[in-house]
């Protein structure tokens, strides 16, 4: 709950980085600089899902820090610094090129399974997951959040580049068994890591994010649908020897089971959707959600925050942040869409696959459709780690706009 | 990035698009269809509601005298919401509080448990919001201990709480009946339209059930806005309770204790085994119950504050007789002789008998293979109806049951067709109420038998496969074998033509025997009252009227005619004079038990019965009323297990008149005539005695001195200061976080209340004692910062 430091995996040449800041200066000005190819739509809808994200973290908060004699802003203000810090990150992520970044990413990903590790011995375990790394002045650090970043990045590398390189430019081939299994290489590590804190939620997050990638790719379909079938094998067995701890299962199968007003898991959602539900139409209003100011909903500014929006804001505010979100994966796929190689369709598709499983799998768990699994919701849900790995996720994609086929000043 | 890509990105595209759709629809559904529901339950969620129990209405007898009232017991209750807060969740607490009232600590910690489907009793099954209790009746000392030092009890409180008292004990307990906590199920289905409250309170047998709407009140709901941890942000709103309204019965308290003592009496006379007796007086020109009693009887008061499982058992074990059944209106039997008026009525309206021809009164009537006797196998010659009263002929009553039946067409076995069968003794039965309800204002009542021939078939139908596999293996669990083998026969023959209607019963139905009748004592009751009256059946009722707690009438509840006999005034008149003759012509059944009556100014009418029971000791019967005259009373007697109406019923029933007459006694009701104005309850809850009517000339010593005078009932609880009782209690937490500083123990501002009389020590003034810096610990909530 408390401050997030920055990431430390992601970095560029601090060289490089100052001279494309002034190569974008100099053009700023200009009808094509690229400050204007930038995708504002994306950017201003990120920016306002992250908004709307600290009055909904701020609202679930404000009544318990002021009852325990805090400042009830606090956490308001460190999610807009947070988005702030996110915005520079992201600022990092776009003007870096993309050699650098292909040139860097073993070694961002090399990071991200450092943090992984590190976690394991370092960390402390905050709900029932050892994912946290608490640092000095109360600050923690959660490295399976850019572990995501850094396995897109590398995925994108593999499915992306090889088959564009073999035959002197042309793009004609899809990923070899070679390359599918070396992904799958390159995912296993961080997965089995996450799996050890245990993080099931972000497990799936990078599944799911390299099954589309993957599939996307153009990768053999039978390894696509091996994999999908894979997936439904393991989970069954899971589910049925019990190879999950107590709570975990619990927390998937009260989503499945009827008795959801229990305690427990059950409590949570439940209370969720009494608050969603409560909301109608036009929302109680900022700060006079009954179910939020009385804090029923436990874990309301990270996991449940949309129960706040629900409450507080009504459909038409719940329904506008899907719309929002809706916009913002809409305007990545178009840069993919528009990307000029395969890299930069793969790094827009695997964070839309990313941002599109945890918004589901989020928003869904609050409305009772899906398993309480623990994800953030991106953007909106309070959390350092998160804001800075989404915001450096949209970063990527604003880089791989500006060098998209359709703008002459591509770099 | 190539084409099949782009095509792969659209897909993708869809796929997303597709899951955001679900979302919205999702969103759509819970918070505008579904709305509602949710926000009910939000409402739920956020609001806590704290109940002060309404004072239940008492129940008076006809006199006004207290049949049940409220009495206020010093309980000690623990606050789990409070507790559980504590570090140890109370353990120190609960360690010291069992040190204070005696109790050991396991057995607090036991009773403070939730109930669950695991958890048995002793558990709480009510609101967490709700105080525990664990100690009923403690001293003013204990009670004190825990006020005054909120510090070393945080979360336990004292106070007072209204209970039900039985000023007179087992008295007439299976009429009163008695309360138990509502149900899920009563709360899921009637909440809402009742005002059940969990835990409320409610009545679930005899008069307290039956009338329990009146009887309830409306509770006092205080609702608090808390928030997820419990804390009490607001009032919502408040109601105060409202007492429930006072029950007057038709039922007098004298003429109940004379029943109830006589059977007693007799029952102990006859010693041995769980033994069982009954009686029960009505008003024959009302139905209106003036008494009812069964033995065993039990004191309702083990059910206050929840029956132990022990008590249950021991109150349903047959081997104690099943104290919980009263044997007055739950349960039947065969009736014997006194059911010969309404055999009486059949051979005059029905079968064309004059009141002066005489019918041979031989030893023994044959059907068929069976012989039947007279009672006592002799020979009275040729005697009227009248005279086959007053000496109990049998033979002449069932000649009459067998002409009937063979004027339907005996067995009609034959070919047929037959005419539709008359069956006079059974219509006649059903017209007098028997194998019915006769719809008294209590629960459970049982309706008794009578089969006709329909009924005979309907019933073979859905027994002779029983009968016909008992034909076959025969009762092995049956120890006699010579019993065995006789159960065997009848089976066997009930397999092959039990369908058949039996000459044998039908003809016994005549004299109150046999399998086709089965009567229960207020049945048989209800029927001679409609004799007696002129022809009217009425329903009996015990309630007379209910009176607010002001003292206002707010119902009363008038006479029900169910129906007017088939028989005329005059052939009910010679039977009223036959029944006459029972009890004062020589050779009468009964002559002897009133040979020392005062007949001349108190006749009565009765009939003897002496029932034979298969496998028991005769059940003594006498059903009777009086005067013979004017009949103001019925009053029914019976006996299980002892012997002839003369020997055991009788003499109950005599010393039932001798108490309602006040003959030799104070009469219980005087004048001869149940009391006609209601009794006056004034606004503070004391209560005037009803007047009597028109002065009565008893023949009988003692007179009519009315015993009943204004009643002292300084112990039963003023009506307007019921909300002052049970005060409401919402305990803060122990360890809230923020500007909490308010004391944690909730001491009741019952306790401070000037109006509540309770017969408790005046050192119970405790703010004055209490130290001056403790806030006031009433204050149920702590309030926003």
């Amino acid at each position: 709950m408390n401050q997030e430091a920055g990431p430390t995996a992601l970095r560029s040449s601090p060289v490089a980085v100052r001279g494309r800041i002034g190569q974008l200066r100099d053009r700023a000005s200009g009808r094509h600089s690229p400050v204007r190819r930038l995708d504002w739509t994306l950017q201003l809808c990120v920016i306002a899902l992250s908004g709307i994200g600290a009055l909904l973290v701020w609202s679930a908060t404000r009544q318990r820090l002021d009852e325990a004699h805090g400042d009830p802003q606090t956490f308001l203000k460190r999610h807009l610094l947070n988005l702030v810090i996110g915005l520079l990150l992201g600022a990092v992520a776009t003007v870096v090129d993309y050699r650098v970044i292909r040139a860097y990413a073993p070694f961002v990903y090399l990071g991200s399974l450092v943090g992984l590790v590190a976690v394991l011995v370092l960390g402390s375990t905050i709900n029932g997951a050892h994912s946290w790394i608490v640092l000095p002045a109360g600050f923690q650090l959660q490295p399976s959040e850019f572990a995501k970043v850094a396995l897109v990045v590398g995925a994108a590398m593999i499915l992306g580049e090889k088959h564009e390189d073999r035959h002197t430019g042309i793009q004609h081939s899809a990923p070899g068994h070679a390359d599918v299994l070396l992904v799958l290489g390159l995912t296993i590590v961080p997965i089995g890591l996450i799996m050890l804190q245990p993080d099931f939620g972000t497990v799936m997050v990078l599944v799911f994010t390299v099954l589309g990638m993957l599939a996307v790719s153009g990768a053999p379909r039978r390894w696509v649908l091996g994999l999908v079938l894979c997936g439904v094998l393991f989970g069954t067995a899971i589910l049925q020897f019990h190879l999950l701890a107590p709570y975990q299962e619990a927390r998937l199968t009260s989503f499945v089971s009827e008795n959801k007003a229990a305690s427990g898991t059950g409590y949570n959602v439940n209370q969720a959707m009494i608050a969603i539900a409560n909301g109608g139409i036009f929302g109680r209003g900022l700060l006079h959600g009954q179910q939020t100011q009385g804090q029923f909903v436990p874990e309301q500014q990270t996991d449940f925050v949309f129960s706040v929006a629900g409450e507080e804001l009504g459909y038409l505010g719940a329904a506008g942040i899907v719309v929002l979100l809706g916009v913002v994966l809409w305007r990545a796929l178009s840069i993919g869409f528009g990307s000029q190689d395969s890299f930069g369709a793969l790094i827009a598709t695997g964070v839309v696959c990313w941002f599109t499983f945890q918004s589901f799998v989020n928003i869904g768990m609050c409305l009772g459709i899906m398993p309480v699994t623990g994800l953030p919701l991106p953007f909106l849900s309070y959390g350092g780690s998160s804001m800075f790995a989404n915001m450096t996720a949209v970063g990527l994609l604003q880089n791989v706009r500006l060098r998209s086929r359709s703008d002459p000043y591509a770099l | 990035m190539n084409d099949r890509m782009r095509i792969r990105v659209t897909l993708l595209r869809v796929v997303v698009l597709s899951l955001l759709v679900t979302l919205g629809a999702r969103l759509w559904v819970l918070q505008i269809l579904d709305g509602d529901h949710y926000r009910q339950v939000a409402e739920t969620n956020r609001v806590r509601e704290v109940v002060t129990p309404a004072t239940r209405g008492m129940i008076l007898d006809d006199h006004g005298q207290p049949l049940v009232r409220n009495r206020t017991s010093l309980v000690i209750s623990v606050n789990r919401s409070a507790t559980d807060r504590q570090t140890d969740h109370g353990k120190a607490v609960l360690t010291r509080l069992a040190g204070v009232i005696g109790t050991p600590a396991d057995d607090l910690l036991k009773r403070i448990r939730f109930c669950t489907a695991q958890v048995k009793p002793p558990c709480w099954n009510g609101s967490p919001y709700q105080p525990v209790p664990v100690a009923k009746d403690v001293s003013a000392q204990q009670a004190l201990a825990v006020i005054e030092h909120p510090d070393r009890f945080p979360g336990v409180s004292a106070d007072l709480q209204a209970v039900r008292e039985y000023p007179h004990g087992a008295l007439a307990a299976h009429e009163l009946g008695y309360l138990a906590p509502v149900t899920q199920d009563q709360l899921d289905k009637q909440g809402d339209e009742k005002g059940y409250h969990l835990n409320s309170l409610i009545g679930v047998a005899g008069l307290e059930s039956t009338y329990d709407d009146e009887l309830r009140g409306a509770d006092g709901v205080q609702r608090l806005e808390v928030d997820r941890f419990g804390r009490v942000a607001g009032t919502a709103s408040t109601t105060a309770p409202a007492s429930g309204d006072h029950l007057v019965l038709n039922l007098d308290l004298g003429v109940q204790q004379a029943a109830e003592q006589a059977l007693q009496d007799t029952i102990n006379s006859l010693g041995g085994g769980a033994r069982t007796g009954s009686a029960v007086v009505l008003n024959a020109r009302t139905g209106g119950v003036v008494a009812m009693a069964s033995l065993p009887s039990y004191d309702p008061s083990v059910f206050v504050g929840g029956v132990s499982d022990a008590d249950y058992r021991a109150l349903s074990d047959p081997a104690n007789g099943i104290p919980l059944l009263s044997r007055v209106y739950q349960g039947s039997g065969a009736a014997g002789s006194t059911f010969k008026p309404v055999s009486t009525a059949v051979a005059m309206a029905n079968l064309g008998a004059g009141g002066d021809q005489r019918f041979p009164c031989s030893q023994t009537l044959q059907i068929g293979d069976q012989v039947f006797h007279n009672f006592d196998g002799e020979s009275a010659g040729p005697i009227t109806l009248h005279q086959a009263l007053v000496i109990s002929c049998d033979v002449i009553f069932d000649q009459f049951a067998y002409d009937s039946w063979l004027g339907d067409g005996g067995l009609r076995n034959g070919r047929g067709p037959y005419a539709p069968p008359k069956e006079y003794f059974v219509r006649m039965a059903e017209a007098l109420g028997f194998g019915r309800s006769t719809g008294i204002d209590l629960p459970g009542e049982a309706k008794g038998s009578v089969v006709d021939r329909a009924d005979a078939k309907a019933i073979w139908e859905e027994l002779k496969d029983s009968y016909c596999r008992r034909a076959k293996n025969g009762y092995p669990e049956e120890k006699d074998p010579a019993k065995a083998e006789r159960f065997r026969k009848y089976a066997a023959e009930a397999c092959v033509d039990g369908y058949l209607y039996n000459a044998g019963a039908a003809t016994q139905f005549a004299i109150g025997q046999g399998q086709y009748l089965s009567v229960s004592p207020l049945q048989l009751a209800n029927a001679y009252a409609a004799i007696a009256n002129g022809g009217t059946l009425y329903r009996p009722t015990l309630a007379k009227a209910a009176i607010s707690p002001e003292g206002k009438v707010v119902q009363t509840f008038q006479p029900t005619k169910v129906a007017a006999l088939p028989v005329s005034p005059q052939i009910l008149a010679y039977i009223r004079d036959s029944l006459r003759g029972v009890t004062s012509e020589p050779g009468g059944t009964a002559t002897g038990v009133f040979a020392d009556w005062p007949s001349a100014t108190i006749p009565i009418a009765g009939k003897t019965g002496t029932a034979e029971v298969e496998g028991k000791g005769d059940t003594s019967w006498f059903a009777s009323f009086a005067p013979a005259n004017d009949p103001q009373y019925v009053v029914v007697v019976s006996i299980p297990d002892s012997g002839t109406g003369a020997e055991y019923a009788a003499p109950v029933a005599k010393r039932i008149y001798q108490a309602i007459y006040g003959v030799g006694q104070p009469a219980a009701q005087p004048g001869g005539r149940p009391p006609a104005a209601l009794p006056k309850i004034n606004r503070d809850g004391t209560i005037a005695a009803a007047t009597t009517s028109a002065p009565f000339q008893s023949a009988g010593p003692g007179g009519t001195s009315s015993a009943v005078t204004a009643l002292p009932t300084a112990r039963s609880t003023p009506p307007n200061s019921a909300g002052a009782l049970v005060p409401a209690l919402v305990t803060a937490p122990t360890k809230a976080a923020g500007t909490e500083t308010t004391s944690t123990s909730p001491a009741p501002p019952a306790l401070t209340s000037r109006s509540a009389p309770v017969s408790t020590p005046t050192s119970l003034s405790v703010p004055s004692r209490a130290p001056p810096a403790s806030p006031p610990p009433s204050a149920p909530s702590r309030s926003p910062p």
